[in-house]
């Protein structure tokens, strides 16, 4: 087969796949206001751990609305989420080993309503089997702030 | 060859049965039964924190931690495994000691051989006492097999040096 022929194959394969998977990519227009730091190490040369964002729009009567998934592959990500308007973040922690068929995903899921003005920093850890999200508030001299209480859809009318 | 993951399932709880008449009720009977039970461990650690932080850091990484349903999948050639796994954290902070409870229920995959407490069979039974003011000492009782991220993550909490949560994917 010829290279052109394996590139048209592979493209083909990948928009199957990425077809099938439900997931698509977010539509990052809005000015980048949480930065995310990954580390992801799964402890196993055998096997390998996966790190992405699903971001839901939610709606006044706590509804979501998928609107598209960031893989976090690059050690910083930025990421524009809307204004005042509260998102639902869904980190995914993929793992899967070569050898062994085995795969599983965990979660972790938090509400953010990102202010005006104001950065957001997250970071997605995954070391050895222990995975830890944490999302601080920076203001406009950059300082972060305290960790972000997680919340989950049930307090999506609170305000803080 | 290795022997599809169902059929050792399947065979291993066949053997478990013949053995195992009752499994604790809670976690009481989990304290006095799961001691020198097969593949069961005690360790036993001094941590340089009051057992009222330990309860505190219990109480709030617990919840969000192990309050989870699990689905592990497993294919190998011919067999193909999906276990779901509901665990239950419960805490319960007195003036004796600090203590968390899991609790593991099989929604699917796994055939259930003895009469089963609410909220599923105990896993591990952590326990902090307070040795002094600032001082305190944990006994963990679980699986010596399979469970490590849950020790690490019980043992990071209790400590404060980690507060993450142990990849439940990554059990048994």
């Amino acid at each position: 087969m010829s290279f052109r022929a394996r590139s048209v194959a592979w493209l083909l394969a990948a928009g199957l796949l990425a077809g099938c998977s439900g997931l698509k990519s977010y539509p990052d227009t809005a000015p980048r206001n949480l930065i995310v730091r990954t580390e992801a190490s799964s402890g196993s040369v055998l096997s390998k751990t996966r790190v992405s964002v699903h971001i839901h729009e939610v709606d006044a009567s706590c509804r979501t609305t998928y609107l598209g998934t960031v893989q976090l592959g690059d050690p910083t990500v930025e990421i524009g989420l809307p204004q005042e308007r509260a998102s639902y973040l869904v980190f995914n922690f993929h793992s899967s080993s070569f050898l062994g068929g085995t795969s599983g995903s965990i979660n972790y899921e938090t509400l953010l309503r990102p202010r005006g003005g104001y950065t957001y920093d997250a970071v997605a850890r995954y070391r050895d089997g222990i995975y830890l999200v944490e999302i601080r508030e920076s203001g406009a001299r950059g300082k972060p702030g305290p960790e972000l209480a997680r919340r989950g859809l049930a307090d999506c009318n609170r305000r803080s | 060859m290795a022997l599809p993951i169902a059929r050792t399932l399947a065979a291993a709880t066949v053997l478990l049965s013949g053995c195992v008449t009752q499994h604790p009720q809670n976690a009481e009977e989990f304290r006095k039964m799961a001691p020198g039970a097969f593949l069961v461990k005690v360790e036993t650690h001094e941590i340089n924190r009051s057992m009222r932080q330990i309860g505190e850091t219990f109480n709030r990484r617990a919840p969000e931690c192990l309050n989870m349903r699990v689905r592990t999948t497993s294919q190998a050639p011919g067999s193909y495994q999906v276990i779901v796994s509901l665990y239950k954290p419960t805490v319960v902070v007195s003036g004796e000691r600090a203590e968390l409870h899991l609790q593991r229920h099989h929604e699917a995959g796994v055939m259930r051989v003895t009469k089963e407490p609410e909220g599923g069979y105990y896993l591990m039974v952590a326990d902090a006492y307070p040795v002094d003011a600032k001082r305190s000492r944990l006994q963990i009782i679980g699986p010596s097999k399979g469970y490590d991220v849950i020790w690490r993550a019980i043992l990071g909490w209790a400590s404060g040096k980690d507060l993450g949560c142990p990849d439940l994917t990554k059990t048994g």
